[in-house]
C-alpha cells in the first residue's frame, strides 16, 4: 500500500469517526451534556477564540520557561554523567529513582512556596522535563564509541576540534531526542500545575470548564492543546531530520 | 564497593542538606527529615486525618482495575495492529501522534464524563497505561525475525506453536518493558486523578493534609507513596530481568 493511500485511509477513518460521533449525539446515543457533537465543539472553538489566544500564550510561556530550565540544566548534567563512569555509577540510580517517582506528589508543595502563578507552573514544567533529559543524554553520551575519539586524537585533532567535530555530532541525536521528549513533559508539567493550583492558562480553563459542565468549551480547549503539542513534536522531529542530514 | 560508599555519602549529604535548609527556613513550608517519623506516626494513627487504610485499599483497587484494563486493551490493540500489517500502517501513526499529547489534558473530560468517583481515576489510569503496552507489542512484533516464522510454518508448525515458540521469545523483553512502563503510568494516572479532585483515596488524603496546611503529615505521606511506587517498580524490574533471562 502506497504512502498516499495510507494517508487517505487515515483521513477517511478520522472523518468517518467524527461523522459517526456527530450522528450518535444527534440521534441521542451519546449524551451531549457529557460528549458534545463535533459541530458544537467547532462552535465553541469560535466563541472562545478571543480568550483562547492569551490563555494559550500564558501556558506556552510557562512551558517554554520550564523547558529552557530543564534542557539548560539537564543536557550538561547528562553530558557530565555520561562521560564520567564513576559519577554515572554513583548518581544514576538516584536520577532514575527520581524519574520514577510521580512528580505530581510534590506539586502541592511547590504551589505552597511559589503561589499559583507563573513560577509554580514553570518550575513544575522543569521538574517533569529534566529527568528524561538527563537519562537520555547520559545514555547517548555513554554510547559514544571511544575509538572514534582515539582515532581523531591520533590523527592530530586538537581538543576543541575533537569536541566540535567528533563528540558533538555523536551525542547530538540523543540530545535532540531528549529535547523532543522534554517538550511534551514540560507541557504536561505546566498544564498539571495550572489544573492543580492555577488561575490562568489552558490547564486552568479545562479544569474549570469540566467542573462547570461546559463540555463544548472543554473539548475545544482540549483539541487546541493536543493540536499544538502534536505540531510542536512534529516540528522538533523535522528539525531532527534536518540536523541528521547535516551530520 | 567504593561506588556503594559514594552512593551512601551522596544520600547522606542530600538528607543533611535538606535537614539544614529546613531548620533555617519557615517550618510551616519546609519539613526536615527529622520531623518525618513523628508525622508518619500521626498519619498512621490517623490523628486529625481520615483513616488511611480504607483510602489505601481504594487506591490499590483503582490501580489494579486500571492496569488490568490497560493491559487487556493494550495487548489486544497491539496484536491487532501488529499482525494485520495494513491496519498497523494506517492506525499506528495516529496512535503515536496521540502519545505525543501531554496526557493530562484528557483528564478533565474524563472527570466530566465519569464524575469525581473512582471511575474517572480508573479511566485515566487505563488511558495512561494503555499506550506503552500497545507500542511495546508493536515494537516487539517488528523484532520477530520473519525468516524464523517462515521456517517454522514450512516445517508444519501450527499458528499457536509459532506464536508460543517463535514470536513470544523474540518479543518478550520489549513487551515486558512496555508492561512495566504501563504499570508505572497506571499508578501515576490514578494518583493524578485523585489529586486533581476526589472524595476518597490516597490522593484525597494527601490533598486533605496539604489543604489544612498539615505540611509535616503531607510530607510524610509523599515520602510513603514515593517509597511504595519505587518498591513496586523495583519488583517490576526483577520480573523484567527474569523474563529477559528466559527469552535469552
Amino acid at each position: 500500500m502506497g504512502r498516499l493511500s495510507v494517508l487517505g485511509w487515515q483521513a477517511l477513518s478520522v472523518g468517518a469517526g467524527l461523522l459517526a460521533w456527530e450522528a450518535a449525539v444527534r440521534l441521542g446515543v451519546l449524551d451531549a451534556v457529557f460528549i458534545p457533537a463535533p459541530s458544537a465543539v467547532l462552535r465553541a472553538l469560535g466563541t472562545t477564540a478571543p480568550d483562547t489566544l492569551p490563555r494559550l500564550g500564558d501556558t506556552l510561556v510557562k512551558t517554554l520557561l520550564g523547558y529552557a530550565l530543564a534542557v539548560g540544566v539537564g543536557v550538561p548534567a547528562g553530558l557530565v554523567l555520561g562521560s564520567r563512569p564513576v559519577a554515572h555509577a554513583v548518581a544514576m540510580p538516584y536520577v532514575v529513582a527520581l524519574y520514577g517517582v510521580p512528580k505530581i506528589l510534590i506539586l502541592p508543595w511547590i504551589a505552597l512556596i511559589f503561589g499559583i502563578g507563573l513560577s509554580t507552573a514553570a518550575l513544575s514544567a522543569a521538574v517533569f522535563a529534566i529527568f528524561p533529559v538527563v537519562v537520555l543524554v547520559a545514555a547517548g553520551t555513554r554510547d559514544v564509541d571511544p575509538t572514534i575519539v582515539t582515532v581523531a586524537v591520533s590523527m592530530g585533532a586538537s581538543r576543541p576540534q575533537v569536541v566540535r567535530k567528533v563528540l558533538l555530532p555523536a551525542v547530538l541525536p540523543s540530545v535532540l531526542t531528549a529535547m523532543r521528549v522534554a517538550m511534551v513533559f514540560a507541557m504536561l508539567g505546566a498544564l498539571l500545575a495550572e489544573m492543580l493550583a492555577g488561575n490562568r492558562g489552558m490547564g486552568f480553563q479545562m479544569q474549570r470548564m469540566a467542573l462547570a459542565f461546559r463540555a463544548p468549551e472543554l473539548f475545544a480547549a482540549t483539541a487546541i492543546v493536543s493540536v499544538l503539542s502534536i505540531s510542536a513534536v512534529l516540528f522538533l522531529e523535522h528539525l531532527n531530520r534536518r540536523l541528521g542530514r547535516w551530520r | 564497593m567504593t561506588v556503594w560508599l559514594w552512593r551512601a555519602l551522596v544520600l547522606l549529604a542530600a538528607v543533611g542538606l535538606w535537614e539544614a535548609a529546613a531548620r533555617m527556613l519557615n517550618p510551616i513550608l519546609y519539613v526536615g527529615p527529622s520531623r518525618l517519623p513523628a508525622a508518619l506516626g500521626r498519619v498512621l494513627a490517623t490523628r486529625d486525618l481520615p483513616p488511611l487504610a480504607d483510602h489505601v485499599w481504594l487506591t490499590l483497587g483503582e490501580i489494579a482495575a486500571a492496569y488490568a484494563l490497560a493491559v487487556a486493551g493494550g495487548l489486544w490493540v497491539g496484536f491487532l495492529l501488529g499482525l494485520r500489517k495494513t491496519l498497523g500502517r494506517i492506525y499506528e501513526p495516529l496512535l503515536a501522534a496521540l502519545y505525543a499529547v501531554p496526557s493530562v489534558i484528557w483528564y478533565p473530560s474524563l472527570m466530566l464524563f465519569f464524575g469525581l468517583g473512582p471511575a474517572s481515576k480508573i479511566a485515566f489510569g487505563v488511558l495512561l497505561g494503555f499506550f506503552p503496552v500497545t507500542l511495546a507489542v508493536l515494537a516487539g512484533i517488528r523484532q520477530v525475525p520473519a525468516t524464523l516464522v517462515t521456517v517454522a510454518v514450512s516445517m508444519g508448525a501450527r499458528p499457536w506453536t509459532v506464536f508460543r515458540k517463535v514470536m513470544l521469545p523474540a518479543m518478550a523483553s520489549t513487551m515486558v518493558g512496555g508492561l512495566r512502563t504501563g504499570l508505572a503510568l497506571s499508578v501515576v494516572g490514578v494518583l493524578v486523578g485523585e489529586l486533581l479532585g476526589a472524595r476518597a483515596g490516597l490522593g484525597y488524603v494527601i490533598n486533605y493534609a496539604y489543604g489544612l496546611m498539615m505540611t509535616a503529615e503531607y510530607a510524610a505521606l509523599v515520602v510513603l507513596v514515593a517509597a511504595a511506587v519505587l518498591l513496586l517498580d523495583g519488583a517490576g524490574s526483577l520480573v523484567e530481568a527474569r523474563v529477559k533471562r528466559w527469552a535469552g
